[in-house]
């Protein structure tokens, strides 16, 4: 049984080797996706077994005899047992957002090698040891949440730095899905109006819930599921309608003002009336939707039509400047490592891990199969054609606001395209252009729609695909909207509070409106910079908040190891250190370029420096020449911020692992006392 | 297939709260009304949404 069992698992590392061999070095044809699905699946599916496991036995030396916060602390509501799988898929649900999605559509401008690469190896390497370790560092200190970690493992530095850094990611990411939704439904009434609808369809769903049927949430998720349904089938009769369709065919600015003008309300609003009927949903419906995904992938197994490598590796790529190191690793974050997960692993799911072994296939096995989620959207944007591609992601100050301009322009780059094609898929999914709809959002969901209309239904559903694509994708980023301002402004009264009592009171208010209109103008402020932005906006706020959530990673990673040199000495730390060390060349080498590179699509400062000069040779209208020279030196000073926060963390870890190390600083472990498991898993 | 199915319909529950719910009324002996779910959910989505959401 034993040799068996050796020998299943040295051929599920040699297919592993085998399919990363193949696309790796396949050249000049197109290779099917399901080389990049085995691939992933079989490196997963080693580092879990023998990474992963080597982790937990030997440098965590996990104890299901020792009674984890779950056990000890229960108290029916966030501390509760719970069977591992169920924790599994909560904090599965919980981890996964847009990022996994949108930033490999991003990526694969370099091509599908790159992207996929950082990926698989990020992921098993990086993401999920840290998710893994934080939540086992929070699982053994009473579920203790990153920054109070970072406080007592580090000091209050890293405990005040973890603070500010969630703030401003907050503001930023807050800012660039909004951009994602605003430029997949700019001149969309079908989608508009789907989105629209979404709206009194959770306030009937918050009312249902709160008065009619108290308690039933799956029965009141169901109905609006099946209204949401409705509604997308309704979209195209208003997007044919002439008298409709007018009415929800917004403009960028039109859709970013209501936007911001819907995250204020919401933020304000309880939550059980918007915020938490559409949360239901939407979890709901994203976990649908990655498994409709992963089996129309099997079931189609469709030829991907990007090359490897693009030209675009050199830096000058349309939809994001940058060398694809190390543009390509901070763009792709949830999807290989993220510092947000790090909050839920010690959030949440520490509270309701039952047995220390289950931190294995929660901490560990849910970031695995986030990365998985971010290996099909790499393969549903990769198997658009290049040119089509392209031209969906592309800003029209790269490739020209015409089509004729843009095919020609995207034609010449080796990718050929023609108008009739463009406007032919356009008529197809009912838009009226498919031509610079950057963000990431369309093309993901253009290549979703060809990926379900093959599993079934045919091309005639290939609209209704896409529109239930785009729904997906903005239902849940209107979710962290709404939920990521009232985050905002319980930090910001919370910080206010020790200034003016009465500021603090979440009841108060003059305090509420105040707080929220604050959060919601700061994001709001970086959102309409990037509708305004003549490169596109993905160009400048993306990676900024990629290198923001590296950043925290980065945080996370300092925490992870200062714990396991407080457990071990320096024998097991390169586990965090290695991925650490990355992280720390790829966030400070973007910051860097980001704010000093002589080139201006890459260089905040060199692109004020240009606007500078067409403001001076009076060639541009000089009011929006000024905004946009403050925009670009805001962006630099924000970037600028990242990269000193990130520093002082490391200056800081790095004197407390010194003192560790030399023996000058006690190497006290702070977990909980051990306590005897009385928790049979058969209760569960 | 009938475990599957059952930890997948708990996992929906818990999703949905309705498992946390449940846990409550047991916890402070209870039974179920309009006015304790309301009581229930405020508490529950007040912690829930103090926390930020994942990207």
């Amino acid at each position: 049984m034993r040799f068996l069992a050796h020998v299943f698992w040295v051929a599920v590392a040699a297919a592993g080797a085998v399919c990363l061999g193949g696309i790796a070095l396949s050249r000049g044809e197109h290779i099917n996706s399901i080389w990049l699905v085995l691939a992933a699946a079989c490196t997963y599916l080693t580092g879990y077994r023998f990474y992963a496991k080597f982790i937990a036995a030997r440098v965590m030396a996990l104890n299901d005899q020792r009674a984890t916060p779950a056990e000890r602390m229960r108290n029916g509501h966030d501390f509760e047992p719970t069977n591992k799988w169920i924790v599994f898929g909560h904090h599965f649900a919980a981890i996964a957002g847009p990022g996994p999605l949108v930033g490999p559509v991003l990526a694969a401008q370099f091509g599908y090698l790159p992207g996929t690469l950082w990926i698989i190896i990020g992921a098993v390497l990086g993401g999920a040891v840290q998710d893994f370790v934080i939540l086992f560092a929070s699982v053994r200190r009473d579920g203790k949440s990153l920054g109070q970690m970072a406080r007592e493992e580090i000091g209050k530095v890293g405990g005040l730095i973890a603070l500010l850094t969630v703030l401003i990611i907050m503001v930023i990411l807050l800012a660039v899905v909004a951009l994602v939704v605003v430029n997949a439904l700019r001149g969309s009434p079908w989608g508009t109006f789907t989105i629209a609808a979404t709206m009194p369809i959770a306030l009937f769903m918050g009312l249902y819930l709160r008065y009619l049927r108290p308690g039933k949430v799956l029965e009141c998720s169901a109905i609006g599921f099946v209204l949401v349904m409705g509604s997308i089938f309704a979209g195209r009769s208003v997007a044919e309608s002439s008298g409709l369709a007018p009415a929800f065919t917004w403009g960028a600015m039109t859709l970013a003002i209501a936007i911001i003008a819907y995250g204020f309300l919401a933020s304000a609003l309880p939550v059980w009336l918007l915020l938490a009927p559409r949360d239901y949903l939407s979890t709901f419906v994203k976990l649908g939707v990655v498994l409709m995904l992963a089996v129309g992938i099997l079931f189609v197994r469709p030829q991907l039509q990007l090359p490897a490598f693009t030209r675009f590796v050199d830096g000058t790529g349309p939809i994001f400047a940058g060398k694809v190191f190390p543009f390509c690793f901070i763009t792709i974050a949830c999807g290989a490592i993220s510092g947000f997960h790090s909050l839920i692993s010690s959030g949440t799911t520490p509270k309701m891990i039952a047995k220390e072994s289950h931190a294995w296939p929660v901490g560990y096995g849910s970031m695995l199969l986030e990365s998985f989620v971010a290996i099909m959207a790499m393969i549903a944007a990769c198997v658009l054609e290049p040119g089509v591609y392209f031209a969906v992601n592309s800003p029209a100050g790269i490739v020209g606001a015409t089509p004729t301009a843009a095919a020609a322009k995207i034609s010449s780059w080796g990718f050929p395209l023609d108008v009739a094609t463009m406007a032919g898929l356009a008529k197809q999914v009912g838009e009226q252009t498919l031509f610079n709809r950057t963000g990431g959002a369309p093309s993901l969901a253009l290549g979703m729609a060809h990926i379900f209309a093959r599993s079934g239904g045919g091309q005639a559903l290939v609209g209704f695909w896409y529109h239930f694509a785009i729904m997906f994708e903005a239902l849940f980023i209107l979710t962290i909207i709404d939920a990521g301002t009232r985050v905002g402004r319980f930090m910001l009264q919370d910080l206010l509070g020790h200034v003016w009592a009465p500021l603090g009171r979440t009841s108060w208010m003059p305090g509420v409106i105040g707080a929220s209109a604050f959060v919601v103008g700061a994001w709001g402020y970086f959102l309409v910079q990037g509708v305004r932005d003549p490169l596109g906006g993905i160009n400048s706020l993306w990676p900024l908040f990629g290198i923001s959530n590296q950043l925290l990673a980065a945080i996370a990673l300092c925490v992870a190891t200062t714990v396991l040199l407080k457990m071990h000495g320096s024998k097991y730390m390169w586990i965090t250190c290695a991925p650490l060390v990355w992280l720390v060349t790829v966030t400070f080498s973007a910051a860097w370029q980001k704010i000093f590179s002589p080139i201006p699509a890459i260089g905040f400062l060199a692109q004020a420096g240009q606007f500078e000069q067409q403001l001076a040779a009076g060639t541009a209208n000089a009011a929006t020449m000024r905004v946009l020279i403050f925009n670009a030196r805001l962006d630099a000073v924000v970037c600028g911020v990242l990269l000193v926060l990130v520093a002082a963390i490391l200056v800081d870890s790095l004197r407390v692992w010194t003192g560790i190390l030399r023996g000058t600083r006690e190497a006290r472990v702070s977990e909980a006392p051990f306590v005897l498991s009385q928790l049979q898993t058969e209760e569960l | 297939m009938r475990r599957v199915a059952k930890i997948l319909m708990a996992l929906l529950r818990e999703l949905a709260d309705e498992n946390a719910y449940r846990r409550h009324l047991a916890v402070h002996g209870r039974v179920h009304s309009g006015e304790e779910w309301r009581r229930f959910s405020e508490e529950r989505l007040r912690a829930r949404y103090a926390r930020a959401k994942c990207c």
